[in-house]
């Protein structure tokens, strides 16, 4: 896998365009059942993505049938989920992925910040526990190049 | 007349509106709903949700300060049930131009108004003056 990325705000202009770019990534999976049953969201969604990146959108379902290790141009996928509650379900599933980027969660109630513009919630922060405990390396990071925080060096404190 | 909605990363709406109205005055039924840093796009949606709701049934035009960023997600989604235009790019002369024109034309007229008084603009004053 490219890259697996928790942002809330999905697709989001300049931000996925330096990803994109940094990951050299030729397409965009967004794993979300809400978009995956909204065709006109899928739009404003496709219409703003960078230019030669292929955007498609699946349900979480889909993702674990389609996301395996055989997936052809699976290191230049980049996933996008709103939530380590997806993500872990993707990893349950079967979608194995080694890395898992944390860019974005908005504040909201239940939820504290963790590290810039990263809030969690108890829950959330201890999806994110089980998945580190299955080895996969979690960082926190808006956009290549800024600071890169391991979660493994935080979660200690959260 | 069309009822304007300014939506933005950061207070920039406000502060543009501010701007505007130095030039053309005070304005009514002109709304500005920010995204806080921090902030989630659920909270933005609540806040956008909440004016377009006080506005029902009126034209507006949502002027989106960044194409493909928050605001413009969560604002263009709301076009599918609403009838409502929305425009990317907002700066100053599109917000002037809009304010003056929104009680000549109608709201589809005023979105295409704005647009190219955004683009228009933008200039590059050297080539422009042999400098």
């Amino acid at each position: 896998m490219g890259l697996v990325r928790i942002d809330d705000r999905l697709i989001h202009g300049q931000v996925v365009t330096i990803w994109v770019k940094a990951l050299r990534s030729t397409r965009i999976v967004i794993v979300d059942d809400s978009v995956a049953a909204d065709s006109f969201m899928q739009d404003v969604l496709r219409l703003a993505a960078p230019p030669g990146v292929t955007v498609d959108v699946c349900t979480v379902q889909e993702g674990i049938a389609t996301l395996g290790e055989d997936t052809p141009g699976r290191d230049k996928t980049l996933v996008l989920v709103k939530s380590p509650r997806v993500a872990e379900q993707l990893y349950q599933g079967g979608v194995k992925f080694r890395a898992l980027n944390v860019g974005g969660i908005g504040a909201g109630p239940g939820r504290r910040s963790v590290f810039k513009n990263i809030s969690m919630s108890g829950e959330e922060i201890a999806t994110l526990k089980r998945l580190m405990a299955e080895g996969v390396q979690i960082t926190l990071q808006t956009v290549p190049g800024e600071k890169c925080v391991a979660f493994v060096s935080m979660a200690g404190r959260l | 007349m069309t009822q304007i909605v300014l939506v933005t990363h950061g207070e920039f709406g406000d502060e543009l509106l501010r701007s505007a109205k130095m030039i053309v005055g005070p304005q009514n039924g002109v709304y500005s709903v920010p995204l806080l840093a921090e902030e989630s796009p659920e909270g933005l949606e609540a806040k956008l949700d909440a004016v377009l709701q006080e506005i029902e049934g009126e034209d507006t035009l949502i002027l989106i300060d960044l194409f493909g960023g928050t605001p413009y997600n969560v604002a263009a989604r709301r076009m599918r049930e609403l009838h409502i235009e929305c425009v990317t790019g907002l700066n100053l002369p599109m917000l002037i131009e809009t304010l003056m024109m929104r009680d000549r034309v109608t709201a589809a007229e005023l979105a295409e108004v704005a647009t190219q008084a955004g683009r228009e603009s933008v200039r590059n004053l050297g080539p422009l003056l042999n400098k």
